[in-house]
């Protein structure tokens, strides 16, 4: 790109900047503001709505100047009177249709019709003609979205952010002039992500939210800076109640990297907090089964009194990788200090070495690399996992970049996504087989170009016909990618969680890094995390494995799967499950259900009865985000600081003050601690963290190593029989972790569990969308509805994992890479 | 000396027959006999406020009975003492001439310094300030007043003009006491004449 500077002159002051800049841009820098409707950041230039116009010498007629690039010797004035009249009208006409329905509309007060009107408009208008109606109600676009197109400034802000952005594009424009409509085809309801994009970026009450409809004026509300905590895309955003209820959730386009930028999970899942359904008091269980409230110090005396019975070799817990930083620490020093064991995990999904592994390849323990770095790349790898899913933010981040420099995607992943719309080559890889796909790879580069690198030899021993034999893929199809990769000046890797889940790929993916390091150089690795705060987990040493900072530990302990052979085997006396539901997770759902119930002294702690939490001998309820203070770090290293809106309902109390106050009962030098203190101590504990400063800033790294990599480069398709499926699970794109199923919003979006197959298998199974089948494996039989997901293979089923009853573990077996299921069309009686 | 004499007669004469008792008297049966300036409130009369009269507040509605309030809560932000609160709601069935109506409206009688800032940032002229004036009561929580009270017609009606007395009768009922006026029987058209 060049990157030449141009001088001009707006209202006399000199100022340059880069060339192609815009007259808009270059006016803001030199400290004038211009009135925009129809400009958004990172959307394509449309200049319909003559807000912007700016008068440039030696040109007869005014100018759009969000679509006129900067020239050089340019002399722009934005305030003469011919600008100030043009505006002034342009506002008349605007107002000549718009209902001045203010005190009805809930963009009252913020919207920027209004503060435009206030500032640049007529005092009057003089128009006396009816104004054009579309219609005299509201009327619903989807769960979320309700439509008042009769305040519509036609600026396409939405059309264009649903295309270009969230990449539905299910949104137009109906009819011309002034009976254009942006709304859905015939207005029907959208079948889209349901994001709420359109809500976000309209300058009027055009779209609003159905969920906040009638609820509050924007003045009424307090609000708090939060990180959403339903994936590790880590999207800031600013939470806002009314009284004691949480009524929306907004980005605030000045505030964090996402800027506008919020998935249908960020901007409705809030609603959890407030759910009806949430633990109130600790709860004991009694001889009979049932639960009984008690009191905090009577709640925290039995669990001091389980953990001393129990003894550390006996005690274990694991912690959901969905807390703060410093719930984090202070939960593995509390495990490690005062229950004197290092069994714990943050995950029940995966094991210690995989993420060990997953650590080192994908550079977590390094410093922080920025997602827009990454999607910038000449070339862009999304390897593994459901991108458009699991961090539908991270997807909408890809998209418009791409769209904008139009650099090359790939994706190789076993399911259907649509980022693959974007992508320049979209390969489809057989489930757990990442390790072979990026061998093939590794091999095609080789072939093309000369390399003599350490670890380098096995690879020259391989075929790509072979290997594209065990992953699926064309092997024409890796040739080119490797062509891709060497012409790349700059090279962005994401690294989903398949690679966790299936313990595969991790060492592959190094060796990849290292060869494009030697070759491209600029190569930049972002893991793709499905918790919010899986890479600070790892930081705070929450690990059986790892101390904070990434120190190997002096005594390593058991992973999830070891927690559970113990617990099974009747070794475990003392099991603390903080946030995380065990039974519901874990990839095997009989054998962590007989384990469970062989544990000693069971203690849950979460917001709502989990899974596990029915099997617990002490269920303590538990603040989430939005109601405590502290850190997050996002799966770029970003770390993130959130507020609370609100403080936690009757006996709810932070896993921070619960371990403090347990630690204090069985140690009396454990402090009882408040988030600023354990953030202090991460500051000198942990390294990485001791420059981080204020609401936002990347980690540094961490110097140890936590893993030798050396792949095996011997590889094999996952066994699955004929007309089997392989069964994969994780977040959908509306529910995140256990967490957001007690969502009323969310659960309208989708209410209970389905299962997606590609449109191939769908029309071999005679089914379509909607239809019932009955997934069957291992003796369970389940009937769900049938999602179809163009694109996803024949043989490759997905459930997702966020559902309680609806369980996918129940169908896994922990002894196989990939679970199988048999899938047959559910036909009613008598039919 | 002889003038003196003189005043001395008429001294004994004016005392004799009361003159500056009579004279002093004068005034009062002069008041005896006029027409009563005291309003006999509450047990017979009623003082009716001017239209400009700024009392307790009032929901109005419009001809066809629909509430006129929109619930854009303009008239908590104007109002300087915080004494109005209003939740909104949807509500489609045309209970109000939007489709915004109010789920809570009430008001603090006790915080209200009756300023009538809500009136003026009121759009459809729903809030108003009526002319009821009598706010005591026993407890602080009585001075709330609610939606449904605010609601129910005036015992003034806005158009008419007041200023005048009108007969009333005094009522003690379960809900408490009230001065319940007539206002189509003034008792004094002009009251301020006769002060």
């Amino acid at each position: 790109m060049t990157t030449g500077l141009v001088t001009l002159k707006i209202n006399g002051r000199e100022v340059t900047v880069r060339e192609g800049t815009l007259i808009l841009d270059a006016a803001k820098e030199a400290g004038f503001d211009i009135p925009t409707f129809c400009y958004q950041a990172n959307l394509s230039g449309l200049g319909s709505c003559r807000m912007c116009l700016v008068e440039i010498e030696g040109q007869r007629k005014l100018q759009p100047s969000c679509i006129t690039p900067v020239m050089p010797d340019m002399n722009v004035f934005t305030e003469t009177d011919t600008v100030k009249m043009t505006r002034s009208a342009m506002l008349e006409f605007l107002l000549s249709n718009h209902p001045l329905d203010c005190p009805v509309c809930d963009k009252g007060g913020e919207c920027e019709l209004q503060d435009l009107v206030y500032k640049h408009g007529p005092r009057k208008g003089r128009f006396a003609e009816d104004k054009v109606r579309h219609h005299d109600k509201d009327y619903i676009l989807s769960p979320v979205i309700v439509k008042n197109a009769n305040r519509c400034v036609q600026c396409m802000r939405c059309v264009r952010v649903c295309k270009e952005v969230v990449g539905r594009g299910v949104l137009g424009a109906v009819g011309r002039g002034v009976h254009q409509e942006e709304t859905s085809f015939l207005r029907t309801r959208l079948d889209c992500d349901h994001c709420g994009m359109c809500i976000e970026v309209c300058p009027v009450g055009s779209f609003m939210r159905l969920p906040y409809r009638y609820r509050a004026r924007p003045w009424d509300l307090v609000s708090a800076r939060s990180v959403c905590g339903y994936c590790a895309t880590g999207c800031r955003l600013t939470l806002e109640r009314r009284g004691d209820t949480v009524v929306r959730a907004i980005a605030n386009p000045e505030d964090g990297f996402n800027r506008k930028l919020l998935c249908a999970r960020g901007r409705f899942g809030y609603d959890v907090m407030n759910s009806e359904e949430r633990i109130k008091t600790p709860l004991v269980k009694e001889r009979d089964g049932s639960f009984r409230p008690v009191s905090w110090d009577r709640a925290l005396e039995l669990m001091k009194e389980a953990i001393l019975r129990a003894g550390p070799e006996r005690a274990a817990g694991v912690a959901s990788a969905t807390l703060t930083n410093e719930e984090l620490y202070l939960f593995q020093k509390f495990m490690r200090k005062v229950v004197g064991t290092a069994n714990m995990d943050s995950t029940s999904r995966w094991s210690a070495e995989s993420s060990l592994k997953f650590m080192e390849a994908a550079g977590i323990r390094g410093g922080g690399t920025s997602v827009y770095q990454c999607a910038e790349s000449d070339v862009v790898v999304v390897l593994g996992g459901q991108l458009s899913e699991e961090n539908p933010v991270t997807d909408y981040i890809l998209r418009y970049i791409n769209g904008a420099r139009r650099n090359t995607l790939v994706i190789a992943s076993p399911r259907g996504m649509k980022l693959d719309s974007s992508a320049q080559l979209s390969v489809r890889t057989v489930p757990a087989t990442t390790g072979a796909f990026i061998a093939a790879l590794l091999k095609a580069l080789v072939e093309k170009k000369e390399v003599s690198m350490e670890g380098m030899e096995a690879v020259k021993g391989l075929t790509v016909e072979e290997l594209s034999g065990v992953c699926g893929v064309n092997a024409d199809d890796i040739r080119w990618i490797a062509a891709r990769l060497l012409t790349a000046g700059s090279v962005g890797v994401l690294a989903g969680t398949d690679m966790l889940r299936y313990d595969d790929g991790a060492e592959e993916l190094a060796l990849l890094v290292r060869l494009l390091e030697n070759t491209v150089r600029d190569v930049r690795v972002l893991p793709l995390l499905d918790r919010a705060n899986q890479r600070g987990a790892w930081d705070m040493g929450v690990h059986p494995y790892l101390e904070p900072g990434y120190r190997p530990a002096q005594r390593r302990g058991h992973d999830v799967h070891g927690i559970v052979e113990l617990a099974d085997s009747g070794g475990l006396g003392f099991l603390y499950l903080l946030g995380e539901d065990v039974l519901g997770l874990y990839p095997d759902r009989a054998g962590v259900e007989r384990a469970l119930s062989r544990v000693g002294f069971l203690v849950v702690q979460d917001s709502f009865m989990t899974g596990s939490a029915p099997m617990a001998n002490l269920v303590l309820p538990m603040a989430m985000y939005g109601e405590k203070h502290g850190t997050m770090t996002n799966q770029e290293g970003r770390v993130q600081r959130m507020e609370a809106v609100r403080r936690p309902e009757g006996e709810v109390r932070t896993p921070l003050e619960t371990i403090g106050r347990a630690g204090n009962l069985i140690e009396k030098d454990f402090p009882v601690v408040r988030p600023g203190d354990v953030w202090k101590e991460i500051q000198k504990q942990v390294p990485g963290y001791g420059e981080v400063r204020g609401m936002e800033a990347f980690k540094g790294a961490s110097a140890d190593q936590v893993a030798e990599l050396k792949p095996s480069f011997s590889y094999a398709v996952p066994e699955r029989a004929e007309g089997e499926f392989w069964l994969l699970t994780g977040n959908h794109l509306f529910h995140g972790a256990r967490l957001s199923q007690h969502s009323g919003i969310l659960r309208e979006l989708l209410g209970g569990c389905v299962v997606e197959i590609g449109s191939t298998a769908a029309q071999r199974l005679g089914v379509g969308e909607g239809d019932m089948v009955e997934v069957e494996a291992r003796g369970y039989r389940e009937r769900l509805p049938v999602r179809i997901r163009e694109g996803t293979p024949d043989g490759v089923a997905f459930m997702p994992e966020n559902f309680d009853g609806k369980d996918a573990n129940r169908f896994f077996d922990k002894d196989r890479v990939v679970s199988t299921v048999r899938i047959r069309p559910y036909k009613k009686q008598g039919e | 000396m002889k003038e003196k004499k003189r005043e001395g007669v008429l001294d004994i004469l004016k005392k004799v027959l009361f003159v500056d008792i009579l004279k002093g008297l004068s005034v009062t049966l002069k008041y005896n006999v006029s027409r009563s300036v005291t309003v006999r409130y509450p047990d017979e009369e009623k003082w009716i406020p001017y239209q400009r009269f700024r009392g307790a507040h009032t929901l109005n509605r419009d001809e066809e009975g629909r509430e006129l309030c929109v619930a854009c809560e303009l008239c908590v932000k104007a109002c300087p003492t915080g004494c109005i609160t209003v939740v909104p709601q949807e509500d489609d069935t045309g209970r109000g001439i939007a489709d915004r109506v109010p789920k809570i409206w009430k008001v603090d009688l006790v915080r209200c310094l009756f300023c009538g800032y809500c009136e003026d940032a009121c759009p459809t002229t729903a809030v108003r300030l009526g002319r009821d004036y009598e706010l005591a009561c026993f407890n602080r929580t009585d001075a709330v007043r609610d939606r449904e009270r605010l609601l129910r017609p005036q015992e003034v009606p806005e158009g008419f003009e007041g200023g005048m007395v009108v007969s009333a009768r005094f009522e003690r009922t379960k809900e408490g006491i009230r001065v319940k006026p007539d206002i189509w029987k003034p008792r004094d058209k002009d009251w301020w004449k006769k002060v």
